[in-house]
């Protein structure tokens, strides 16, 4: 039982941190109707920023999101302005392949300048795990949780609350009408791109201390991600908080109880099902 | 004019080893030829049909390791174990393809990626017969004789034979492909799908085929990858990067060309070769950006625009 609870935990608190990585991705897909490849890339590079922010300027990783989130917004936009936004109207697998070619491009940048080394990050408060109910919690992860749920709260506050997040919903319903109403909606695609970059790039910084580093991480991420997206239902961004946490119980409790070599697979095999049998995700909410 | 190109291109990989004995310059022909094989039996698929698979490196896998296992543990010829390993491949593309064609667009892309990682997942954890993360090793490769002289492995000029016979096959295999009836059905599919249906084309049927055909050349592919490298593990031959970089090879040449994988496999592998020796995975850097490149400035690859150039072709 004590076993049990403890991969229920460590599931839902792995599982938030996917599900914002795929919130960013969702939301993208679903004002834009691309699927970004290079996401994991995003999560990569905030990752590296946490890591040379930490190790360089001694900041904490749970601060320097502050420095990080902004800064890949403006990144995710001036890659939408200048690289994406010529491409988009090409269609949708040229769109997939371009990005492929960004994910390969930035992995292998990374790769050339950080080396392919592991990196670990090793917090001075998080060497011992903190043991509410005699379950063991690891701080940075506790941390990292707390701040998800405070970011998601944030973006949704975002999307339902302000004229910008009206024109963002109303232009994933339907771009030509949103223009009609006087949208702008290449700059809602930029903002938008720009807020997926910068949620990934935040999970990247909050995974930092819990995660091993290095450059080609973003590759294991982003298939994660389409597992997540295609669970909760493309587009949507509630099915991927709960697609998230499903992964994250699934991988800790597949760990446990069928076998760690295969708790990957098991990811795999759901994915292809729902793919399979119910495209529009399983809660039914996304589009296919 | 196209008659002549090919001519002189069939020649020219006919002397091509006659040229040079520097093991640099033979070791980077075998690799483009090696990889226009892969890109050419990609683009059967991908390029004409205009299914975008990532996960093409689960065929070469399977080739690899058919070619190995049977070598290692039944004795079988090596030459067998490729055949086998392309029959494999093909084995194994026919349930993948009636599973995954029931999606479209990008989510076939994301089923085919999602296989390829359940492959090489196992390939990587039943060690009883993969041996895992270890990797299978060849040490010696058989005698064979061609009219009593006996073929020197240690030399890279029959694995460049060997390749080219290959290559030769993969590309006048797409070439009759695209000339065939199935060649119209898949054209069909790429340019719209429900009116392909709606006009009585079997889609599944066609597609299925495509890439029984497309898997089973891989496969041999696989087998020769085991040969020429002797030495083979899941992360080097069923690794998403592969199905990547055949994906890139295709579309840098041109999709739904017959030449294209060839022009594409010629400019990025020579790339990459080059830089392989001064950092490690620097190659890909420019993978990335060739891609990023074509795809903005010629949807058409690099093949495709150039014989508009030469005129080969009238434009449409």
């Amino acid at each position: 039982m004590e076993i049990f609870a403890q991969s229920v935990v460590s599931g839902v608190l792995t599982g938030s941190l996917y599900a914002m990585i795929a919130i960013g991705l969702t939301i993208v897909f679903g004002v834009m109707r691309i699927i970004n490849l290079a996401h994991g890339e995003m999560v990569m590079l905030g990752m590296f920023g946490a890591y040379w922010s930490y190790t360089l300027l001694g900041i904490d990783p749970f601060l320097s999101v502050v420095i990080w989130a902004p800064a890949m917004f403006a990144g995710g936009m001036l890659i939408h302005r200048f690289l994406l936004k010529d491409v988009i109207p090409k269609g949708e697998l040229n769109t997939l392949l371009y990005t492929a070619g960004l994910s390969l491009l930035l992995a292998n940048l990374a790769l050339f300048f950080f080396t392919g080394d592991y990196r670990t990050l090793n917090l001075p408060y998080a060497l011992m795990p903190a043991r509410p109910f005699g379950i063991a919690v690891p701080i940075p992860l506790a941390i990292a949780f707390v701040m998800a749920i405070a970011i998601t709260l944030g973006l949704y506050l975002l999307l339902s609350r302000t004229d910008v997040g009206r024109a963002i919903r109303a232009t994933a319903q339907n771009p030509q009408s949103a223009a009609l109403m006087g949208v702008n909606v290449l700059r809602i695609d930029m903002i938008t791109f720009g807020l997926g970059t910068a949620l990934a790039a935040a999970a990247g910084v909050l995974l930092v201390p819990s995660l091993y580093l290095y450059p080609t991480v973003g590759e294991i991420l982003i298939v994660k991600c389409f597992v997540i997206v295609v669970l909760g239902g493309l587009g949507s961004v509630p099915g991927a908080i709960a697609g998230g946490i499903l992964l994250g119980l699934v991988e800790s409790l597949g760990a446990v109880y069928i076998s760690v070599a295969y708790k990957d697979t098991i990811g795999f095999v759901l994915f292809l099902l729902v793919l399979l049998f119910r495209p529009s995700g399983l809660f039914g909410v996304g589009r296919s | 004019m196209k008659r002549l190109l090919t001519v002189a291109g069939i020649a020219f990989l006919l002397v091509a080893p006659l040229l040079t004995n520097n093991a640099f310059f033979q070791h980077l022909m075998i690799m483009v030829l090696f990889w226009t094989l892969l890109g050419a039996s990609w683009n059967l698929l991908g390029g004409f049909a205009g299914q975008v698979s990532f996960g093409h490196a689960t065929f070469l896998g399977i080739g690899a390791y058919t070619t190995m296992l049977f070598y290692l543990s039944l004795h079988w010829s090596p030459w067998l174990g490729m055949l086998a390993g392309g029959v494999l491949g093909a084995l194994l593309a026919l349930p993948i393809g009636l599973i995954c064609f029931r999606l479209r667009g990008p989510y076939f892309s994301l089923a085919t990626l999602a296989v390829a990682e359940i492959v090489r997942l196992v390939a990587l954890n039943w060690e009883q017969l993969t041996a895992g993360p270890v990797g299978l090793l060849i040490t010696t490769l058989p005698q064979v004789s061609i009219a009593d002289h006996a073929i020197n492995w240690e030399s890279k000029i029959p694995f460049y034979y060997l390749a080219a016979g290959l290559t030769l096959f993969a590309i006048g295999l797409t070439y009759a492909v695209s000339r065939s009836r199935l060649g119209a059905y898949l054209t069909a599919v790429r340019e719209d799908i429900d009116s392909a249906e709606a006009t009585g084309i079997d889609t599944v049927r066609a597609r299925v085929i495509a890439l029984v055909l497309s898997a089973f050349v891989v496969g041999l592919a696989g087998g020769f990858y085991a040969l020429y490298f002797r030495y083979i593990d899941p992360d080097a031959v069923f690794a998403i990067s592969l199905s990547v970089e055949m994906v890139f090879i295709a579309v840098v040449g041109g999709l739904a060309t017959t030449a294209g994988p060839i022009v594409g496999a010629i400019v990025l592998v020579t790339i990459s070769e080059i830089f392989r020796d001064r950092f490690a995975a620097g190659h890909l850097i420019f993978y990335g950006l060739f891609m990023m490149l074509v795809i903005r400035y010629l949807p058409e690859g690099i093949w495709g625009q150039l014989r508009f150039l030469l005129s080969l072709e009238r434009r449409r």
